[in-house]
């Protein structure tokens, strides 16, 4: 009996220790991921959404406005409109339209921060700090809760993902591949504490 | 000066249609229409088509366009096949809407939701000339020598909410439709264009299979 409380003990002091703590801190230099930041000059995106169980599909569009504002636009393919979304340049999250069925606070608040860490808003360098882990980079920026993380290879030449993280564990892994006029060619998002995937794919016009 | 006020007053329902539907005036004989209407969508047994769908998005000021080919046959029998930019399959048999996006296919009964019950019944209609019989719009028909225009402006709650107003426009040769415009209260709207038209082929049951 003491042997199984204390093995229990163990398994919840090990399962609640942060997956990020453990890593090598490094004075690498947080503003090297700045060179990745996408710019959706304009973009279309074949979209699938797998949300607990159910299949979405439509089309993204990605424009960035005259007054460096991104609007980012999710209707199904025949036209109808999910949502509308805008983020200034200064990161300020508005919403122009949003489908009353999907009007909900926590599904806006994932979609905000789930857009935020693939535009890459709120990169304080001051508050940056770099950690290592085998062959590569974390760079983490504090959040409002958690941090995002963007991991690159040792020498900040190739980003392999993006991670908005809580205190301990990832919450949201992120891909984003194939670059061409700094706009990615693939988009993935996956949710890892509930099942909520976003994929996204350019469409050549 | 009560005489030019009282000649504003009568020409303004004139200078509102023209600005509403330019190039078109209101249907003088609505019931002859109707008839004209109602016989000419009883001979249309099936109609096959191309279309070109445009998304006016009105603040980006940006349009996205995509192609397809169109399938319709009596009694509500609908397939729409996107295959431009991309690829993806709507088929609507009565009441049962097919989905299928890549490998992906999702089958939904139009009865488990108003709204698109209501979307359902208003695109059969579109194709099938019974709109005007549709009891969730209140509806107008304007004319010009090529065409008519019928407004349908949504009365039923959900759709009122999403669209402002639809118009379909049908040819005056054979009454079938050349143009589906659905206008959104965000100030954005989609036009379906129908063209190389071919009515009453021959097409297969199976091609709206649902199963």
């Amino acid at each position: 009996m003491r042997c199984l409380l204390l093995s229990s003990c163990c398994l919840l002091m090990f399962s609640c220790s942060s997956v990020y703590r453990k890593m090598e801190k490094t004075q690498a230099d947080a503003s090297c991921i700045l060179q990745f930041k996408p710019l959706f000059t304009k973009a279309l995106y074949k979209t699938t959404v797998e949300v607990t169980g159910k299949h979405l599909s439509g089309l993204l569009l990605l424009k960035t406005m005259p007054d460096s504002s991104t609007r980012i636009v999710f209707s199904n393919e025949i036209g109808f409109k999910y949502f509308d979304f805008e983020f200034s340049a200064a990161g300020v999250f508005r919403v122009y339209y949003i489908l009353p069925q999907m009007d909900k606070k926590p599904v806006l608040t994932t979609l905000r921060k789930d857009f935020e860490i693939v535009l890459m808003q709120h990169l304080n360098l001051q508050q940056s700090f770099a950690r290592k882990k085998d062959s590569t980079v974390y760079y983490g920026f504090p959040q409002p809760k958690g941090n995002n993380y963007y991991i690159t290879d040792i020498n900040c030449s190739r980003l392999i993902r993006l991670e908005r993280a809580s205190a301990r564990k990832p919450v949201v892994t992120v891909i984003m591949q194939n670059f061409k006029e700094g706009m990615p060619d693939t988009i993935g998002i996956s949710h890892t504490n509930f099942n909520f995937d976003i994929g996204l794919k350019k469409l050549k016009e | 000066m009560c005489k030019i006020i009282a000649l504003a007053f009568l020409l303004l329902p004139c200078i509102w249609v023209r600005a509403q539907h330019p190039g078109y005036k209101p249907v003088a004989d609505l019931v002859a229409f109707k008839e004209r209407f109602a016989v000419a969508s009883k001979q249309t047994q099936s109609i096959k088509a191309d279309f070109v769908q445009e998304k006016n998005l009105s603040l980006l000021t940006e349009k996205i366009t995509s192609k397809g080919k169109f399938w319709f046959k009596k009694d509500k029998l609908v397939r729409m096949e996107y295959n431009q930019p991309f690829q993806y399959l709507l088929i609507i048999n009565n009441n049962t809407v097919l989905v299928k996006d890549g490998q992906k296919e999702n089958k939904i009964s139009a009865k488990s939701n108003k709204l698109f019950q209501q979307i359902n019944r208003m695109m059969v209609d579109c194709v099938q000339g019974t709109a005007l019989s549709n009891p969730d719009f209140a509806i107008t028909v304007f004319e010009n020598t090529g065409s008519c225009l019928i407004e349908l402006l949504p009365v039923a709650k959900g759709m009122k909410d999403y669209f402002k107003n639809i118009n379909i426009i049908v040819s005056k040769k054979d009454y079938t439709v050349n143009k589906l415009e659905m206008y959104e209260q965000s100030g954005d709207n989609t036009i379906i264009s129908f063209i190389n038209k071919e009515l009453n082929a021959a097409i297969p049951d199976a091609l709206f299979a649902v199963k």
